[in-house]
């Protein structure tokens, strides 16, 4: 059952059209990442979903349901901006929050206590910094333990120790068997916790499906020996040659059709009378995947 | 709707703006009817024998507490203004929807307010009435005319319905309550002047002065009617008050249910 799918959603706002005809599904138990850059779409996707926005086609469901308000009580959501009343403190923020959520307030000093806000439980929000607003929100997200999150851009505003902790909760949010739909364009942070991802530009699905079927990054070989315009020419004729380029520093990264073991290949160029002295396996980065698909 | 009260409740309990406020709306009635009765106290006694009584006698004394809190309810429409526009500043009516509430939810979370601060604005003005009657009215207990109360309730009713209209299209608590004062002081009363000049009786159904027909200042002269202009049935004046209550929830669901928030 999937815990989200969404069927041909679009969204103008006047001449801007935010969404064009998106569709695709959320697999529970997946961490789902959605990408794009800044302006497209991301985020307007998360708010129809959230039932803040309409769409003006297209519809949805939620645990293979038509949506409604129970359903949103069973997903713990942080979307955009850390929302609360600014005269409230932490703690009762989070009692209007399990109210609404119809959940125990029992559960607000754990959650409390997993964001690091229990020492300042009792101040006013508008006392807050940016990165303390975050982790309330995130822990209004996570009361009640809900399965499903939706996580729209979860590291905003907080410091690096605050990133590299919110990336361990999410993972050991996912390891638990929670489903998470993350909306980012720290292409880092997808690509250390999400299992899918669907990509938005300009309001259109580009892509989505499991991370390595969607953002494919053949892994490369970088060669490099004394004299490099024959390794060319060589490295042309291997048997599983593809495509070669050339980096700055006049190494040579070379694409092959099927795995190649190194040691082989350092073989087959010493037998055709080349040594190499540098031979590394590396993988095409995330960020340049995605700036490749999404610039074209 | 126990579960949407006692949520609205942890907004407001610490909420000392929402409380200062409240007391103000609330001090106000008994306040403005003490002024009001301390001046009328000084017509003399042959004037007032003429006029048939004194104001806060029983049972006119339902009419005047009514006529007097009419002048100040708006107080209770800026306490529900900046409940409500806190709510969009602060973005937490997203939030909410968000967190599992069904945008009706919400609507019924505001109304519950309307509601609630009517009713309190009708308690406290039978208090007051009570109070004055007992206390410096000079006839005995009578009910008659209580009427009077359920006509200023009605008209406490709708112009909370109208601010929270406000508050909904406007969403900025400062032009919020600056258009709803600069109504309630002006537009609207320039508008009666102007309909009531050029097309008559008519004036009198605009949405506020339905209200004001209904609860002249018993002694007449200090009142808020136009003289001279014949004034439609009773049940005309509820009938526009009623329907622009209708009219007023129905534009607030309909803006709520369908908009963006």
């Amino acid at each position: 059952m999937p815990i989200l799918s969404l069927h041909n959603i679009s969204k103008k706002y006047g001449p801007v059209q935010a969404l064009s005809q998106v569709s695709f599904e959320v697999p529970a138990g997946s961490v789902f990442g959605i990408l794009g850059p800044n302006g497209s779409g991301k985020t307007t996707l998360l708010s129809i979903v959230t039932d803040v926005l309409r769409a003006d086609e297209g519809s949805f469901t939620l645990f293979d349901e038509a949506p409604t308000a129970k359903q949103r009580r069973n997903i713990g959501t942080l979307l955009e901006t850390p929302n609360f009343y600014h005269y409230l403190s932490a703690y009762r923020n989070l009692q209007v929050v399990a109210g609404i959520k119809q959940k125990s307030e029992k559960d607000i000093a754990r959650v409390l206590e997993l964001a690091g806000l229990t020492a300042r439980q009792h101040s006013a929000f508008k006392t807050y910094s940016l990165g303390m607003k975050q982790r309330l929100a995130i822990a209004a997200a996570l009361l009640g333990d809900p399965d499903v999150l939706i996580l729209d851009e979860p590291s905003n505003g907080l410091d690096p120790v605050g990133i590299s902790e919110v990336r361990t909760l999410v993972k050991q949010l996912a390891q638990s068997g929670k489903t998470i739909i993350m909306a980012s364009h720290l292409l880092d942070e997808v690509e250390k916790v999400c299992t899918h991802v669907a990509i938005l530009r300009k309001g259109k699905l580009l892509l989505s499906g499991p991370v390595n079927a969607v953002i494919t990054r053949d892994d490369f070989i970088e060669l490099g020996c004394n004299d490099n315009t024959a390794l060319k020419t060589l490295i042309g004729k291997h048997p599983a040659f593809v495509q070669l380029s050339a980096t700055p520093e006049g190494l040579l990264q070379v694409i092959f059709r099927t795995p190649v073991d190194p040691a082989d290949l350092n073989n087959w160029c010493a037998q055709q009378g080349i040594w190499l002295n540098h031979l590394q396996v590396r993988r095409k980065s995330l960020e340049t995947a995605f700036l490749e698909l999404t610039n074209n | 709707m126990l579960q949407i009260i006692k949520i609205e409740w942890l907004k407001v309990k610490v909420y000392r703006t929402f409380w200062i406020l409240l007391g103000m709306a609330v001090a106000i009635i008994p306040a403005s009817n003490l002024i009001v009765q301390d001046i009328t106290s000084r017509i003399p006694k042959e004037a007032r024998t003429l006029l048939g009584g004194t104001a806060y006698d029983f049972p006119l004394v339902w009419q005047s507490v009514a006529n007097v809190s009419s002048y100040t309810s708006g107080i209770f429409s800026l306490l529900l203004l900046t409940l409500v526009t806190n709510e969009f500043t602060f973005k937490t009516h997203r939030q909410n929807v968000i967190d599992g509430w069904d945008r009706r939810d919400f609507v019924f979370a505001k109304l519950f307010w309307v509601l609630a601060l009517a009713v309190l604005a009708l308690v406290v003005s039978m208090l007051t009435a009570l109070y004055f009657g007992f206390f410096y009215g000079e006839k005995a207990f009578s009910a008659e005319g209580i009427s009077y109360m359920g006509y200023y309730f009605l008209q406490v009713l709708l112009s909370l319905c109208m601010a929270l209209l406000l508050a909904i299209f406007v969403k900025r608590a400062g032009l919020a309550i600056v258009l709803y004062l600069g109504y309630i002081m002006a537009i609207e009363q320039l508008l009666v002047l102007t309909i009531k000049r050029y097309w008559g009786s008519i004036g009198g159904l605009l949405p506020l002065q339905a209200g004001d027909e209904l609860i002249p200042f018993p002694l007449g002269s200090i009142g808020k009617m136009m003289p001279g202009l014949e004034q439609y049935d009773t049940s005309i004046y509820l009938l526009a008050l009623f329907a622009y209550i209708v009219l007023a929830l129905w534009l607030i669901f309909r803006r709520l249910l369908r908009a963006d928030i």
